[in-house]
């Protein structure tokens, strides 16, 4: 029997549809801000063989996992799943990501056989450890991280096993948000569950599966296709994370690519060993990065399932810190080495596919958590937000000012809820003037971001990243600034902070976040003059930038361009040049 | 002197006005081709029109529906974006461009920020602030403010907006910079982001009042250009404006807050289908308009249109969603819409996968579809009808517009039948599939996504496609009833004869439900409340006509999100346990749990004032005989239903020639001048009362 196009696209549309409608389900139901305002989580369906079927577009970090989750986390239930059960797990050398990211597996019966599972991974706000938020920057080890729950039958017949919860829940800051958390994911689970059970009724097995089989198929070819489109060849790059959150070691990422005939193949040979700090990135989490890069540079209309990942494959030598072994602390990798990978596979890609790259972008999410004892209540309290930066140049655009970029894109929690809510008052948001890498399509500029601490007391950590090795520019585009964490005292006393750090603060100290600039594209006298002179009145670059580095000479007293010395100045630039 | 209504919507290609007969009740419509450079010219056109058909008439009313304002944001029609200018708080005057720090589009490297409607240059910072209990932490400078007068006349500004930190809870800086401005430029237009959404979320409110400033040069200018010239031509009557959550409001009061009228133009559908289900006594309806380019719907539930508080403008739409962050955040009262790329003239094609694709491009009104013989060469999905039989094979509009349909067959035999191995049927019945199925998503997003069931609603189709995919929606979507009106292609200007008067009031009071002072609330309820009562008498709305409700946005403490609930007036300590206990069950009901043990903090409270406009009295007919009289049956020809999988020789039905009372059984065709129906083999067509027809599925069929 086969399966007309039409049905095909028809069952296509409904399976991405019934991941998307999962996503609304899990995200109106959930407690925490984590799932509800940042989208972290990730719904998916599976086929009878465990492979992808259907995956909506919540989180990149997420691409890579979920296929590797269902199929590691599934091996000890073979033939002891029933109908109403569904699985839990966040070991993240199983789930492929870190602990806070919680996965549910629902097997669909039908007639007795497992037909599809549906799937849904989600970031809960604490998950243990030693640290509030379950992000500790300074973990030597995954058990100081947070509770490690290998996969469990979570849910019997539709109940939630009470034991197995109480455990769950004691090792938690927040169980009744989390409780609510997983009651949603077991919600999304069931939606999925449902509208899997109406295709079946409306199309039958036989054909669902059969489509299935055709939307796998389709995903591949379009993916064989693109890669034909690219020049054959081996092409490399690295990249560094700057220190390891517990010593300034530097850590060099570093990846292959060869474009073959149907085929890339992605070698990490080279990567440094895994460390001691919690930079290290699980499997899933570099896999994320390499789709997450294929999707971008290739149509992202092509829908995620098994076929998008047949015509990749990649190796990542066991024991290095883009594929650590147990009991090595992992939290960091999600949200700090998965950026870097990124950049570093963007390198190598700018190599392949130059005029669809953009420079390097922030390259860090700015995890910045602050918390204390509430004076009245005696309650504790906690504020995390990460912070945007500058977007790299593309070819023919400018870098995006002020922007989440790749394996992150949460928003800001609006001020006027933060001082609502948290002893914080907060002094200056807005755009780092100067911090964009110049370019001939500049970098976007970063930001600056401070608050003065109203409490008499309060602990802050800072987990970031690019303050020592700057967003690297492309084609003769320069880096970003690097970023900048600042403690000033009352006394006006400014204290340079570490990347990565707890410390401890006090009533009136004020906090300076200033977030890198995306590198540049293209060389910056290349820019035209106009252009530099907009950034000039628009205050996002100085008159000495304009000069120094893009040769466009502005008089200052009539903000216009003086043309004569422009051409002459950047005419002399290029000989010295060349 | 016979007084009538008039309303006029101007869509992209056409200009509507409908007139009606406050005696008799009589219609008349006319349709001239729109003018989107100077919109208001087709306006004139249409006025010179309608007295040249009437004598001795005076206009009593003039109701607008217009997309000018979202046209001035994308930047299109030649409309430029005046020069605006911001003034915020110091060290915050970046906010309106960080927005919320996230992308719309995360697999795209070339992302790029919606364009900007202020520079850089011209928002102004001022010392200023305010704490988050409303107290003045530092005093504005008002020296500060009055240096800038002088640039920004320099400049030749033409509206600025204001929006300070926390000014939602004390608006008195907010106050004092727009005294200044009023005296130092009397001309300016000053958009206080305290009046326009004194709502938390510094970023949306002040985006709020950014649109606002930037809208409010060219619709002033525009209205009142219209204004004046329908004085010329005689008409007296007030200029009144579709708002985008349905209600009427008058041009005064949109020359001060254009943000309201934005989405006037679809807003008036959902209005229009509403009015027909109180005709009809139907109370739950899911209202489906599919035009030339796209389709929407909304829902409609206990006789009222479902309304959000926030809609991002000149947003990009994906999978009838609008991406957050891809256009500009606004937040005021609009009709809850889903909107998709699917419309008669939307472009079917073939991808690299080989995979059949409908839109999002459109082959719009010029060359339009093939079967137009205009010069289009890629199929769209009226060719797809034409094929299939649906669609008259020779001309369209009554005559008007002539059909080709082989130029159809060649169409979708070159782009899909070659790529893909389809007979031309198949292509053509794959390509309605793959339609509808967008479409019942759009559906699904107004009705499943917040948590109704669609079954307990009947589909209203109109739009000039609407009625010819009904069937098939409802199956998809296990409906069993479907309305069709009288004037499925006039339907949004019959709408606007329709709506009421509607003023809203909003204001901050985020305090938990159990420690709010009952009369605080009340005092507040009771100030809008005569506001509203004295814009309404304003409009002679009588007392026995003006309707309040009194609603709060509620949320449990922690949240993010609220849910708007009713409440009831005056509000007392007994109604306070009843808003909270009407919250819990919105909660079950919209997200599934509820947390009774949990605070319930409130956010803000609204007043809806609405005055009811009389309604136009649609004469009804006495239902007739079963069986449609002979001469209705103008011809057969073969219709392809894919439930059959073939061809079926299927009667043509003039709809003019049917009477009320007449019911036919599927197969079959229902043609009018501005829309075909299309009756499934399984499903029955009655023609109502109204001349409309109500389809049901056949029973014993589901």
């Amino acid at each position: 029997m086969s399966v007309d196009p039409i049905t095909v696209e028809v069952i296509k549309g409904a399976l991405i549809y019934t991941t998307e409608e999962m996503g609304i389900v899990l995200r109106n139901s959930a407690y925490s801000p984590n799932i509800k305002e940042r989208m972290d989580f990730s719904c998916t369906i599976f086929d009878a063989k465990r492979r992808l079927a259907a995956q909506a577009e919540h989180i990149p970090v997420h691409l890579g996992s979920m296929q590797l989750a269902v199929q590691k986390g599934l091996e000890r239930f073979k033939g002891k799943l029933e109908n109403g059960d569904m699985i839990l797990f966040n070991d993240p050398y199983i789930s492929g990501t870190h602990l806070p990211d919680i996965t549910l597996i629902c097997p669909i019966f039908y007639e007795g056989e497992t037909i599809a599972y549906s799937t849904n991974k989600a970031h809960h706000s604490d998950v243990g450890g030693k640290a509030p938020g379950s992000m500790a920057g300074d973990a030597t080890e995954i058990y100081q991280e947070g509770i490690i729950i290998p996969p469990v039958k979570f849910i019997k017949k539709n109940v939630i096993h009470k034991e197995i919860a109480s455990i769950v829940l004691s090792n938690i800051r927040t169980p009744e948000i989390s409780l609510g958390d997983l009651r949603a994911q077991m919600a999304a689970n069931l939606l999925g569950k449902r509208r899997i059970l109406e295709l079946i009724e409306r199309y039958g097995t036989e054909t669902l599966q059969k489509a299935i089989e055709k939307i796998m198929d389709y995903s591949e070819k379009r993916i064989q296709n693109e890669i034909n489109r690219m020049p054959k060849g081996v092409f490399s790059a690295e990249d560094y994370l700057e220190n390891t959150g517990t010593s300034n070691k530097k850590v060099k990422i570093k990846a292959t690519i060869t474009v073959k005939t149907d085929q890339l193949l992605i070698d990490y040979t080279g990567t440094d060993k895994q460390v001691d700090g919690p930079i290290n990135a699980v499997l899933g989490v570099t896999l994320s990065g390499v789709y997450y890069v294929l999707r971008c540079l290739t149509d992202p209309s092509i829908p995620m399932n098994d076929g998008c990942y047949r015509p990749v494959k990649v190796h990542v030598p066991e024991g290095t810190v883009m594929n650590p072994t147990p009991p090595r602390p992992v939290a960091g990798g999600n949200v700090e080495t998965s950026q870097r990978n990124v950049d570093v596979l963007l390198k190598a890609y700018a190599q392949i596919l130059p005029e669809k790259v953009c420079a390097a972008c922030q390259g860090t999410m700015n995890n910045v958590a602050v918390g204390g004892i509430n004076q009245e209540n005696g309650k504790p309290w906690t504020f995390y937000e990460t912070i945007a930066g500058g977007f790299g140049g593309r070819k023919g655009i400018d870098g995006v000012d002020a922007v989440h970029s790749h394996m992150t894109n949460t928003m800001n929690t609006p001020i006027e809820a933060i001082e609502t809510t948290y002893p914080i008052r907060f002094i200056k948001y807005e755009l780092r003037k100067d911090s964009g890498g110049p370019g001939k399509y500049r970098g976007g500029v970063g930001l600056e971001r401070s608050w003065m601490l109203l409490a008499p007391s309060a602990t802050l950590s800072v987990l970031a990243e690019r303050t020592k090795i700057p967003p690297w520019g492309l084609f003769g585009g320069k880096h970003g600034n690097r970023g900048e964490h600042y403690i000033i005292r009352p006394n006006k006393k400014q204290i340079k902070l570490r990347s990565k750090c707890t410390i401890k603060i006090e009533k009136d100290d004020v906090f300076l976040v200033r977030t890198p600039g995306g590198g540049g594209y293209g060389k910056p006298l290349e820019r035209y003059p106009e252009l530099v002179l907009q950034d000039v009145l628009d205050e996002l670059v100085s008159l000495e930038t304009a000069e120094k580095e893009y040769g466009a000479i502005i008089d200052s007293t009539t903000m216009e361009i003086d043309w004569k010395s422009t051409k002459q100045y950047r005419h002399k630039q290029k000989k010295l040049d060349t | 002197m016979v007084k009538y209504r008039v309303s006029i919507d101007i869509g992209g290609t056409f200009t509507d006005l409908v007139a009606l007969s406050e005696e008799s009740g009589e219609v008349l419509d006319i349709k001239i081709p729109s003018t989107p450079k100077e919109p208001a010219r087709a306006v004139i056109r249409t006025f010179r029109e309608f007295f040249k058909r009437t004598s001795d008439v005076e206009v009593s009313i003039v109701i607008h529906a217009t997309t000018i304002a979202t046209n001035v944001l994308l930047g299109q029609l030649n409309l430029e974006l005046p020069k605006s200018a911001l003034i915020a708080t110091k060290g915050f005057r970046d906010i309106i461009e960080i927005g919320r720090q996230n992308r719309h589009q995360i697999y795209n490297l070339f992302i790029q920020k919606p364009q900007k409607l202020i520079p850089r240059i011209f928002r102004f910072e001022v010392e200023e602030r305010i704490g988050p209990k409303g107290e003045i932490l530092t005093p504005l400078n008002k020296n500060q403010v009055r240096s800038l007068m002088p640039k920004l006349e320099r400049e030749n500004i033409e509206s600025v907006a204001v929006a300070l930190l926390f000014s939602y809870i004390n608006q008195v800086h907010e106050h004092e910079i727009e005294k200044i401005l009023r005296k130092a430029l009397p001309k300016i237009h000053v958009s206080l982001s305290s009046e326009i959404a004194p709502e938390y979320r510094e970023y949306e409110r002040t985006s709020t009042a950014v649109v606002n400033a930037v809208l409010m040069p060219t619709i002033s200018g525009y209205l009142d250009d219209l204004q004046r010239d329908i004085r010329k031509l005689g008409v007296k009557a007030p200029l009144c404006i579709m708002q985008s959550d349905g209600g009427i409001a008058t041009k005064n009061t949109v020359t001060k807050k254009p943000v309201g009228m934005i989405e006037s133009g679809p807003a008036a559908g959902v209005i229009a289908s509403a009015y027909y289900g109180k005709l009809l006594g139907i109370e739950n309806i899911l209202s489906f308009d599919m035009g030339g380019t796209t389709a929407k719907a909304g829902a409609i539930r206990d006789a009222t249109p479902e309304v959000v508080s926030e809609y991002e403008v000149a947003g990009k739409v994906h999978s009838g969603r609008i991406i957050k962050g891809s256009g500009y955040p606004v937040r005021a009262q609009f009709m809850d819409l889903a909107e998709c790329s699917a419309g008669g003239g939307t472009i079917v094609w073939v991808d690299s996968g080989n995979a059949l694709q409908v839109g999002p491009i459109s082959a719009g009104a010029e060359p339009g579809p093939a079967c137009y013989g205009k010069g289009g060469e890629q199929p769209t999905v009226t060719d797809a009808n034409v094929v299939l039989g649906r669609l008259n094979p020779e001309y369209l509009l009554g005559g008007d517009m002539k059909i080709h349909p082989d130029l159809s067959e060649k169409a979708i035999s070159k782009e899909v039948c070659e790529k893909i191995p389809l007979e031309l049927a198949e292509a053509a019945a794959g390509i309605i599939r793959i339609t509808n199925s967008a479409m019942a998503k759009i559906l699904r997003i107004v009705s499943v996504e917040r948590g109704y069931d669609p079954r307990d609603f009947v589909l209203v189709c109109f739009g000039g496609a609407g009625p010819m995919h009904g069937c098939a929606l409802a199956e998809e979507l296990s409906l069993t009833k479907i309305v069709v009106p009288h004037n499925p292609g006039l339907f949004s200007a019959h709408g606007l004869l329709t709506a009421d008067f509607k003023y809203n009031f909003v204001r901050a009071i985020m305090k938990l439900m159990d420690e709010i002072e009952v009369k605080e609330v009340e005092t507040v309820f009771q100030e809008f409340a005569i506001k509203g009562a004295k814009l309404l008498k304003k409009q002679r709305v009588p007392k026995a006509n003006m309707r309040f409700i009194s609603q709060m946005d509620l949320r449990y403490l922690g949240q993010s999100y609220e849910l708007t609930i009713p409440t009831s007036a005056p509000f007392t300590e007994d109604v306070l346990r009843q808003t909270v206990e009407n919250f819990h069950k919105k909660h079950t009901a919209t997200y599934g749990y509820a947390v009774r043990d949990e605070p319930v903090e409130l956010v803000n409270v609204r007043l809806m004032t609405t005055g009811l406009v009389e309604k136009p009295k649609l004469k009804g007919e006495p239902l007739q005989r079963e069986n449609p009289p002979k001469e209705a049956v103008i011809s057969k020809r073969k219709v392809f239903f894919e439930q059959n999988a073939e061809y079926i020789s299927t009667p043509i039905y003039i709809r003019k020639k049917l009477k009320a009372g007449n019911s036919i059984h599927g197969p079959a065709v229902i043609e009018q001048y501005d829309a075909t129906t299309v009756v499934y083999p399984n499903w029955v067509a009655e023609i109502g009362r109204f001349g409309n027809i109500i389809l049901s599925i056949k029973t014993g069929d589901h």
